[in-house]
């Protein structure tokens, strides 16, 4: 009568990230069928095995049963561990999508998470390296979580042969502050790492040439940092890129990045990762598209004290989320229009009574 | 400005100080130095650590007074009284909570705890403020002083002492010292200066009234700090409790199926969500199947008589205790019993009717069925309403159209309005999404309803759903309304058949005219409420999206289609498909940014661009204007947006003042004054951040406000509980607390616990590892195996098999989680009749991990078999050569102290091996090899489930030990274990010869230096002493000094000896007399508790169960 927690339940393959984090961080067994059961190659991807490994190499007692087909896996949630890991993903993902869910665990984990990842750090899919660097873990700040946060950038690896190393460090909490984030600000200053690895190095000077060309219009406060690897440091393929941030001055931070294509020129990269910056400034809210979910989950994760946050509209992944969020811990976000007098706005004002997690795996003494 | 006038208050102050300078001043340098660190010192003794106090300021929750303390100390009378004074109302018989109001904005639950263990430490976790009761005749007994330390391991909430009995010391000086005594005690025992209350003696069955009313004015005034662990959980004290489950079940299943039981009570701690699993203590884990918050039965006064200074006399009556026999009304686990005084006859016009009897009257006078009455009634939604609510549903439909029009109006109007935007908002959605697929039957459940006072639930009523992709309820809602439909209404279970509805249900019926009205609008213009888009429809996230960024989607898309199966017709590889992280970046989307115009609207965002900002705002506010005149040029909407825009105009000059008065506050008030320490900024923090949780749901309908905050503390609320054993309801005792505690997400799962145990002081026994235990830990209470441990040199976890004396150690256990700092006691027995102090052990829950690390030392021994200089063949230490495998390289050493290494293992005898030391070793020695061995805990955990028994005495696992006393199996015994005599035969030791060769080679300081001993006498001694006549004298006189002085001493011990025995022979005598004395007073002594005891079995009729344990 006492052990049966009732388990979570969910199908399909989408969300699977989310739902596993909310799966170890309350310690329900989570169940997830159907995925791609009508796919040509039915079943976990290699990247999602990966990253239940990873997962069970950073908690303690975690039992993971994968079905035979591969289209169903059961996830028994042990205590996250933390501690120093190495992880080597896979080539199909970038280090940013297993880096994702591990951010959102590592700060409720027993002792402080020393993470080492290799492979991709950045790919057009997932968040590279340098803005989980420059926006997440600022992000994460907000909550609390800050001495001794950090992302270092060992190698930078491009696709599709990777090579990069990334550390990840993160300190633990005893429980998060509450967040209060409702002014959104104006922008005050951009920045942008542009970086180019087993190519011209003067790639990195035209894509910083290109972007300025765009958003010099703005503000004059832009400072973007060519970053250029050499040697054993960069990687097994060439590539370059360019991540963007725009800093408001209330502290809020909006992203966007583009990642070097075949037959593209670096000016096109450049034109493309600042326009997308612009379309997330335009989004709105204090917090951008990609980090909607971090966000919202550390305020579910708060005391039991009502927390806020402006936003742009949801994405699909966090109207998932969100939903997950209620079947799992049953929280449920109050969202209405930030500015109810002003019609043009679209930005959304979140705000939830946080469930008072407390980091049980804490050692005291 | 802010600090105006504390500054001029200050200023007076300082005024006043520099006017009389020497009055202030004090007469001595060190005297005025002494005062000033005393004044330092006792400001930091006044503060504590700031703590978040959740209870709501509004509505509070009443406070537990409990009654502690030995059986026949008087608790009943205590409670009867206390409850007489508050409502002047006489209980005959009390059980369980009893809530009365006791202010204007206070109320008290009071509870009574029998004299159980089990019962005491579910009370201790719940009460508020305990009033321990001491026989004042009788002195303090074990149960108090186990209480208290139960207390002290559950945080400790504020104890009263209260002394009875004391009308039964006749002697004044006795009085006074017994008095005297036992206040030394209690003090001692909580803190210097606590509380302890006398009552005399019993008048009319209960207390003097002026000492209850001092005792009651003394609750009334008490404040309480919040305390950890329930500031961080809710609970309730179950007052009342049903069995739900069908009768035909229990029958079918001869009363041995799960129930399903309602429990009632109000809530504690923090807010209760649904989806939280409960503890109920003596029963276990438990889902909760369903919350409801009912009516207050027990309000505290309202807004009328809030004005008058005293609570009024009618609100003193009020009392809850749906256990007890008030009103002649007892509700028990399935039947609710009517007290009738003397004999009854209906009609009999003198016979006084209470609320029981007019109950079945009632009842008896129905002459209609339900149907019958409901449409004969004349029930209106609305005062306003001009007919009745009909019982056929077309009638109904039609005639709520008026009201109809009026929320279609309004929720036009609320598309520009501020206030209550979150309702129209959803009825506008509603309309669109109606007109989105012509369909147009949507029912709205009026969210106000009427919360009705005491016994009947919150009724709800859902919509009748005929579009099933919009329209789809929650779970939840249908589950609450079904079993509400169990309890009260008959009518209900027909619903479906007849739909009949009588609440207040509205049927909107929109007309073409608003769906052209809304096809009008602009789609930017049109809000999603996105709270009910996400949490109350199963619309797929890319539908939810694509509804604002695309034109309308088509029905086909709409359709109840499950959201994975688009694979299917869909086999194009969308992206969304990769779980990406980043949005999708459509390079077509951008190309809009190449357009100047496109570039230039985002300009307000930057700080550069503040003037365009304002620019861009009024154009923003123009066009919306424009929009208003188009959606309806009704006057009244001009209106409305006239008054939009007076408070627009309110509010935004309002926040330009407030700017300009921080900007002065900024510059002219003086920030050292303005800057608080950090005590006093957590504070104001904290009263910030409460503030804010009461004002950011305030204007949200109460619904929607329970999915979002969960029910708060302070409101009744009825727990539907499934599966619960049927023991718990068929062993039901309202004597017993019922408890249901919310457990943390954290606290369901299990795990091995690791915690700082010590042994209680008073517990007369070492407790043993993988002994069983049981802990109160949290809400819980269980029986587990723990493993006490020590830290060995911050290297290892190292098992001890007793607790150490007087110290710390830890504990490792399997068992449910608990926050690391929660305090735990534990028991051995929980049994009444357990001599001695029962509680165990007491300590402090550190780490919790789902694996141990604990060791304990293993030495294997062997003996070498064959030597050779630094090598030794070693046998008899492993079995094969796979174990020497598996330690090759580890360390070993002889009982002498020659470390060495293992090696390699050898072929011949199985299982030994080489080994090389540091020296040669000797064939006698013994080599051992230390190693460590990890031991788990065992995977027990037995919950004590006291309230499933009929005796509700529970004895869990016994010892082996114990289980051979009862079963009369004597203890095996090994022979090899059982001590021998040691024979430790002396050992011969050749003699070290060194070679003559080799001893003329050495160097003469390593020449062995051993020379046989003289066998002729030496010159001292040989030679013969001759002394001078002067010598001889002298040595003489010395002899003969010494023999006097021995003869001094001799007589002078022969003296002492016969003063010795008369000082023996005369403190005989008085040890004598004084034993006699001792005699005679123990005889008047037991005689007093002799007739003690025999008044109190008068009292409890002989019931052997409340005797007194033993006095401490």
């Amino acid at each position: 009568m006492a052990q049966s927690t009732a388990a979570l339940q969910f199908s399909g393959h989408l969300g699977l990230r989310h739902r596993l984090v909310l799966a170890i961080v309350s310690g329900k067994p989570l169940r997830v069928d159907k995925i791609r059961p009508h796919d040509q190659n039915p079943g976990l991807r290699d990247y999602e095995v990966s990253l239940l490994r990873l997962l069970e190499r950073i908690t303690n007692g975690t039992v993971i049963e994968i079905s035979v087909t591969g289209t169903a896996v059961l996830v028994k949630p042990g205590i996250i561990a933390g501690g120093s890991v190495t992880h080597d993903c896979p080539l199909s993902r970038s280090i940013g999508y297993f880096l994702e869910p591990v951010i959102m665990l590592a700060p409720f984990s027993k002792k402080p998470l020393q993470l080492t990842l290799r492979g991709i750090t950045s790919d057009d899919r997932d968040l590279s390296a340098d803005l989980t660097r420059t926006v997440t873990l600022p992000y994460l700040q907000l909550f609390g979580v800050s001495d001794g946060l950090e992302l270092r950038i060992k190698k930078r690896g491009c696709a599709p042969l990777g090579g990069g190393e990334v550390q990840f460090l993160c300190p633990i909490v005893k429980q998060l502050k509450t967040l209060h984030f409702v002014e959104r600000g104006k922008i005050k200053r951009i920045r942008g790492i542009s970086h180019a690895v087993r190519v011209n190095p003067q790639f990195s000077n035209r894509m910083i040439e290109a972007a300025r060309s765009v958003l010099n219009r703005y503000i004059p406060d832009i400072y973007l940092y060519s970053d250029v690897y050499k040697g054993e440091d960069s990687g097994k393929s060439p590539g370059y890129g360019l991540s963007l941030l725009a800093e408001t001055t209330t502290g809020a931070l909006h992203s966007a990045e583009a990642i070097s294509q075949p037959g593209v020129a670096p000016e096109d990269i450049a034109l493309q990762a600042s326009r997308a910056l612009l379309s997330e400034v335009r989004h709105g809210g204090c917090v951008d598209r990609a980090h909607q979910m971090l966000v919202l989950l550390m305020m579910v994760l708060g005391s039991e004290d009502v927390g806020r946050c402006r936003m742009g509209e949801p994405t699909e992944r966090t109207i998932q989320f969100l939903r997950d969020v209620q079947t799992c811990f049953g929280t449920t976000f109050k969202i209405v229009p930030a500015d109810p007098m002003d019609r043009s706005s679209t930005e959304l004002m979140f705000s939830c009574y946080g469930i008072g997690y407390v980091n049980a795996n804490r050692t005291l003494a | 400005m802010a600090s105006m006038r504390r500054r001029v208050l200050a200023q007076h102050s300082l005024d006043i100080s520099n006017h009389f300078r020497k009055a202030f001043a004090p007469k001595s340098g060190r005297r005025a130095d002494r005062q000033g660190r005393r004044k330092v010192e006792q400001d930091q003794t006044r503060l504590h650590v700031p703590l978040v106090d959740r209870t709501p300021e509004d509505q509070p929750p009443p406070v537990v007074v409990a009654i502690v303390g030995p059986a026949g100390v008087g608790k009943t009378t205590l409670l009867k009284s206390l409850v007489r004074r508050h409502t002047k109302q006489t209980l005959n018989h009390v059980q369980g909570p009893v809530t009365v109001v006791s202010g204007k904005k206070k109320r008290i639950t009071f509870i009574e705890c029998n004299n159980d263990l089990n019962s005491m430490i579910d009370i201790a976790k719940v009460a508020d403020l305990v009033l321990l009761m001491i026989d004042g005749s009788y002195g303090f007994e074990m149960e108090t002083f186990e209480f208290l330390n139960i207390l002290q391991a559950h945080g400790f909430p504020k104890v009263i002492g209260v002394l009875t009995h004391l009308d039964l010391i006749k002697k004044a000086a006795t009085l006074r010292t017994t008095k005297k005594a036992l206040k030394k005690r209690f003090w001692a025992e909580i803190y210097q200066g606590a509380k302890l209350f006398y009552l005399s003696g019993v008048l009319n069955g209960r207390y003097p009234d002026t000492e209850i009313l001092n005792l009651s004015r003394f609750i009334s005034v008490m404040k309480f700090r919040p305390l950890v662990f329930r500031n961080s959980h809710p609970y309730l004290l179950a007052d009342r409790f049903e069995d739900l489950t069908p009768r035909e079940e229990i029958r079918a299943s001869r009363g041995k199926c799960d129930r399903t039981v309602t429990v009632y009570g109000y809530l504690h701690g923090t807010n209760l969500r649904m989806g939280t699993r409960v503890h109920i203590p003596g029963v276990g884990d438990l889902d909760v199947q369903s919350i409801t918050t009912l009516g207050d039965p027990c309000p505290l006064p309202d807004a009328d008589s809030e004005k008058r200074r005293k609570l009024s006399e009618k609100k003193k009556l009020l009392v809850h205790a749906p256990m007890s026999d008030i009103g002649g009304v007892i509700y028990d686990k399935d039947a609710v019993y009517i007290n009738v005084p003397g004999n009854f006859t209906r009609g009999n016009p003198d016979a006084v009717e209470g609320e029981g009897e007019r109950m079945v009257m009632d009842l008896q006078d129905v002459a209609d069925t339900l149907d019958g009455a409901v449409s004969k009634s004349h029930i209106k939604l609305f005062h306003s309403s001009s007919k009745p609510l009909t019982a056929e549903v077309a009638t109904a439909a039609g005639h709520s159209s008026d009201y109809d029009q009026s929320d279609d109006e309004s929720s036009l109007a609320g598309s520009q309005s501020d206030e209550d935007l979150s309702d129209e908002i959803e009825t506008g959605d509603e309309s669109s999404d109606a007109k989105e697929d012509n369909q147009s039957d949507s029912a709205e459940v009026d969210d106000h309803s009427v919360a009705d006072r005491g016994r009947s639930s919150l009724r709800r009523v859902h919509r009748t759903i005929v579009d099933p992709p919009f329209h789809q309820l929650e779970d939840q809602d249908v589950q609450f309304a079904e079993s509400d439909s169990d309890v009260e209404d008959v009518d209900d279970s027909n619903a479906d058949a007849a739909p009949i509805r009588f609440d207040d249900v509205e049927i909107s019926n929109e007309e073409p005219g608003v769906h052209a009205v809304f096809a009008e609008l602009p789609q930017a213009n049109r809000r999603k409420n996105w709270s009910k888009v996400i949490y109350s429809t199963s619309i797929s996230p890319r539908d939810i999206l694509s509804g604002t960024a695309a034109p309308p989607t088509t029905p086909k898309n709409l359709d109840d289609e499950e959201f994975f199966t688009q694979v299917s017709t869909a086999p194009i590889v969308t992206e969304g498909d990769f779980d990406m992280s980043k949005e999708f970046v459509n390079v077509d989307d951008l190309r809009e940014w190449e357009d100047e115009a496109m570039l230039d609207s985002v300009r307000g965002l930057f700080i550069t661009g503040t003037s365009l900002e304002g620019e861009f705002k009024e154009q923003a506010g123009a066009s919306q204007d424009g929009d208003v005149d188009i959606v309806d040029g009704d006057d009244r909407s001009d209106v409305n947006s006239a008054v939009d825009e007076a408070a627009h105009q309110a509010t935004t000059l309002a926040a330009k003042k407030a700017a300009l008065k921080r900007k002065f506050d900024e510059q002219y008030d003086d920030p050292e004054s303005l800057k608080l320490d950090f005590y006093e900024d957590a504070k104001g923090e904290m009263a910030r951040q409460l503030e804010l949780n009461r004002a950011e749901f305030k204007d949200d309908d109460p619904e929607s406000r329970v999915l979002i905050e969960g029910h708060r503390a302070g409101s009744y609320v009825r727990i539907e509980l499934a599966a619960v054993p049927c023991e718990m309801v068929e062993y039901f005792d309202p004597s017993y607390p019922l408890i249901v505690g919310g457990l943390l997400p954290s606290e369901e799962r299990f795990g091995y616990l690791q915690v700082r145990i010590k042994r209680h002081r008073w517990y007369t026994r070492t407790l043993k590892t993988n002994d069983p235990l049981i802990f109160s830990m949290g809400w819980r209470r269980f029986q587990t195996v723990p493993i006490y441990s020590l830290d060995d040199h911050s290297i290892r976890m190292r098992m001890l098999k007793y607790t150490p004396e007087h110290m710390h150690c830890y504990a490792t256990f399997y068992g449910p989680v608990a926050l690391p700092n929660t305090g735990f006691c534990a028991f051995n027995s929980l049994l009444s009749d357990t001599a001695g102090f029962r509680i165990s052990a007491t300590g402090v829950v550190l780490d919790i991990d789902r694996s141990t690390k604990i060791v304990k030392k293993l030495k294997l021994t062997g003996v070498p078999f064959k030597i050779f200089k630094n090598t030794a063949f070693v046998k008899d230490m492993f079995s094969s050569a796979l174990e020497v495998a598996k330690f090759e390289g580890a360390n070993i050493r002889t009982v002498s102290g020659i470390r060495g290494q293992v090696k390699k293992a050898l072929t011949k005898p199985e299982g030994s091996f080489r080994a090389t030391f540091e020296d040669k070793v000797l064939m006698s020695d013994i080599i051992f090899l230390r190693a460590w061995y990890a031991i788990e805990p065992r995977k027990f955990y037995n919950p004590v489930t006291s309230l499933l028994l009929s005796q509700k005495e529970w004895s869990g696992m016994r010892l082996t030990g114990q289980i051979r006393r009862d079963e009369g199996v004597k203890t095996p015994s090994n022979l090899n274990s059982t001590y021998r005599a040691v024979e430790r035969p002396t050992r011969r030791f050749n003699t070290l010869k060194v070679p003559k060769k080799l001893q003329a080679a050495l160097p003469y300081a390593s020449k062995p230096k051993l020379v046989k001993q003289q066998h002729r006498r030496t010159y001292l001694q040989k030679r013969a002493v001759v002394m001078e006549p002067e010598e001889k004298k002298a040595i003489a006189l010395l002899q003969q000094i010494r023999a006097l002085r021995k003869d001094q001493v001799a007589r002078r011990k022969e003296k002492q000896e016969v003063r010795r025995a008369a000082h023996r022979q005369k403190i005989q005598k008085e040890e004598t007399k004084k034993s006699e004395k001792d005699k005679e007073k123990r005889k008047e002594y037991m005689r007093a508790a002799g007739m003690k005891s025999r008044r109190e079995s008068e009292l409890e009729d002989g019931n052997s169960r409340h005797q007194k344990r033993r006095k401490f």
